[in-house]
């Protein structure tokens, strides 16, 4: 008898923790898409940006190279375009997107060519997403690593797993996002086959009101990218006086790219 | 009319410090040629050799796949059903090769260089143990996953040996990163331009790199019974292919991976197949043919040049010096045309002696090259495909030099001797010179 009630014990015990268990786990699946809608959500505008950029370009053997350029992006059909102005060799080249397509163009050959979105931008260890809106809750699914201390900050700790059919450049991403702001302090993106590609550091994150969000919109004015694989190499973007008003209604065309690229 | 080629033999033969000095300089033009021409046959038989091992076969079947209309990979999808069609339709096939393609950055601790990864089952690639030499390790080892073969200045700028770790990083069809960790087994010597860009791994290893299926691979490469029926095969694998279904890109004669740019501007969507030839696949490369043809032919048109005024000078002196004899056989009854033949074949007799002994000097020159087994170098072997000079005779080749200068001799001396044959036998006779 005494086993019999023993063993309903046990059995009513599981019984708990099974029905326990996954409610805690969704709660947290849950609450970690929440904090990735909120990592995305600061850094989007709902509107048009335009950002002068800077990309310096550090490689072995190599004398290091500092491109100037424009970002524009219009967050309502997802449109982005990249200007380069200096140096001169470089000058009115870049990129533009439309739809699921990225073109590149180079003015000395007059000639569009369709990239990979997930492609290297000039060259550099930089990515097209790197400058594009931030959409981790859309491509990626969380799971937690817990609580970390980076540096002086209290950072959260998350490892994401690319969704089935979606393609990224990455995917698997772990990210270090700062528990009292939200921001990503650091990112780490790895290839299929486990191994570490690149590491991103953002020093620091600055905010904007935006008109079109009615909010504010926050964006990394540095970002720190370490080639992980050849380990001479790294990428610094500067993002400075970045602009959220309207653009022109059409600029994102390939025929206004090239009347600037002259 | 052998009497005429007598009286042409035996006015050479008189006048021999003149005819040695001519026909001297045609022998050497000649000669000159000959060299030329095997070099440019070395060299296109070296191209082919080494291009047919390393990255071609006679015909290939490859294309491409494009998951969206910008992302597009070097692969032939669903491969055995396509090797179906070609056994069926090519009765001249030798034997085939299926060979993985990828364009990849090949990484170590001190270096990193950008390649084109050649997937292969080295059990079933003879052509390679035959062609590649290897200085260090063994090809064989290839047959284990995730290893690699270099060439000697790929290993040179990555600063790697027999059994140290690479890292080959690539993105799959879909653009998403990829590495693969490989240990080098084998370091082969340089073949020249091809061999700059080229490494290999196993089959396993790059569906592994890539994410492909078991019946996916590159491309599928065609070896020949015979070469020459490499335009026909072409034509006809099209139509077969098209007839069972397939799509095809338009014909463009250029190496695989001169086609992304291209490829990646059009709109389709799915796998397209394209089909090449051997030329094609290295037509990056035989441009050095081209312009060592090129070269020969601008050197023996102006030595040609030269030629000529030698001899139609040397026609002028010899009409000249034999004014009264043609004088004297005209009165005899010789008629102009005979004159005019006694001339020309003076000049035929002379241009064929001439060109058949530089022929013989050139082959003998090749010949000599060829045993002294000259190194060049490094900026040279680029072009030669090979550490050592190469030249190879080619009869055919050699005969049409022979008759082609024999000919233009012979038709430079037509204006002179058709001026001579014209003489009236009076002024003629009276000639004083």
């Amino acid at each position: 008898m005494h086993r019999l009630i023993e063993a309903t014990g046990w059995l009513f015990a599981i019984l708990i923790l099974l029905l326990v268990t996954p409610a805690q786990a969704l709660m947290g699946h849950e609450q970690l898409m929440q904090l990735l809608r909120v990592v995305d959500d600061r850094q989007q505008n709902n509107g048009d940006y335009r950002a002068l950029i800077y990309l310096e370009q550090k490689e072995k053997d190599k004398t290091d190279v500092v491109r100037e350029g424009i970002v524009y992006r219009r967050s309502a059909d997802q449109r982005l375009m990249i200007l380069f102005s200096k140096p001169k060799s470089e000058q009115g080249k870049g990129y533009l997107r439309v739809d699921k397509n990225l073109w590149s163009y180079d003015p000395n050959v007059g000639k569009w060519e369709r990239r990979t979105e997930r492609e290297r931008i000039a060259g550099t260890d930089s990515r097209r997403a790197d400058f594009d809106e931030s959409r981790l809750s859309e491509e990626y699914e969380p799971s937690d690593d817990g609580d970390d201390k980076l540096g002086a900050y209290n950072v959260h700790r998350l490892t994401l797993k690319v969704k089935p059919d979606v393609d990224v450049a990455f995917p698997i991403v772990k990210l270090w996002i700062d528990t009292a702001t939200s921001n990503v302090l650091k990112r780490q993106e790895f290839a299929l086959s486990g191994r570490l590609m690149r590491t991103l550091y953002y020093p620091r994150w600055q905010k904007q009101f935006s008109e079109s969000k009615n909010g504010d919109f926050w964006y990394p004015p540095e970002i720190r990218i370490y080639d992980e694989v050849e380990k001479a190499n790294s990428t610094i973007v500067l993002i400075k006086t970045v602009d959220l008003r309207p653009l022109e209604t059409n600029i994102f065309t390939k025929a206004w790219f090239e009347s600037k690229s002259r | 009319m052998l009497r005429l080629l007598l009286i042409a033999t035996r006015s050479l033969a008189q006048h021999n410090r003149r005819t040695l000095l001519l026909g001297g300089a045609i022998a050497v033009v000649t000669a000159l040629l000959v060299v030329l021409l095997e070099l440019s046959t070395g060299l296109r038989a070296t191209i082919l050799r080494s291009a047919t091992t390393l990255m071609t076969g006679h015909v290939n079947v490859a294309g491409f796949y494009k998951v969206t209309a910008g992302q597009s990979a070097p692969v032939v999808t669903q491969y055995p059903k396509v090797v179906e069609v070609i056994r069926k339709s090519v009765p001249e096939l030798d034997y085939l090769i299926v060979r993985g393609r990828g364009w990849a950055k090949v990484i170590s601790e001190s270096g990193a260089v950008q390649v084109g990864i050649g997937g292969v089952d080295i059990k079933k690639e003879p052509g390679l143990h035959k062609v590649l030499r290897i200085r260090e390790g063994s090809i064989d080892d290839l047959a284990e996953p995730n290893t690699i073969l270099l060439f000697d200045e790929q290993a040179k700028k990555l600063e790697v040996k027999v059994g140290d770790l690479l890292t080959i990083s690539a993105p799959t069809p879909r653009g998403t990163s990829n590495t693969l960790d490989v240990r080098v087994v084998a370091i082969a010597r340089d073949l020249g331009l091809l061999s700059t860009f080229n490494v290999f791994i196993p089959m396993v290893s790059l569906q592994a790199l890539y994410q492909l299926r078991n019946d996916t691979t590159g491309a599928l490469m065609l070896y020949l019974k015979n070469i020459k029926a490499v335009p026909v095969v072409h034509a006809r694998l099209r139509e077969a292919l098209q007839g069972a279904g397939y799509a095809l890109m338009e014909d463009n004669p250029k190496a695989f991976w001169m086609k992304f740019d291209s490829v990646n501007r059009e709109d389709w969507t799915g796998q397209k197949l394209d089909i090449t030839n051997w030329d094609e696949e290295v037509s990056f490369v035989t441009y050095t043919v081209t312009a060592l043809d090129m070269l020969t032919g601008v050197l023996t048109f102006v030595l040609l040049i030269i030629i000529a005024i030698g001899v139609m000078n040397t026609m002028w002196i010899s009409i000249r010096e034999r004014t009264r004899e043609i004088g004297t056989l005209r009165a005899i009854g010789m008629q102009r045309r005979r004159v005019l033949w006694m001339f020309v074949l003076e000049a035929l007799v002379l241009g064929l002696a001439s060109t058949s002994v530089g022929a013989l000097l050139g082959v003998a020159i090749c010949g000599l090259l060829n045993a002294a087994h000259i190194a060049v170098p490094i900026g040279v072997q680029l072009f030669l495909m090979n550490d050592t000079l190469i030249l190879l005779a080619d009869p055919a080749k050699i005969a049409g030099a022979v008759l082609f200068i024999t000919f233009c001799t012979t038709a430079i001396a037509l204006f002179p001797s058709f001026l001579a044959a014209r003489l009236k036998p009076i002024s003629a006779m009276h000639y004083i010179g």
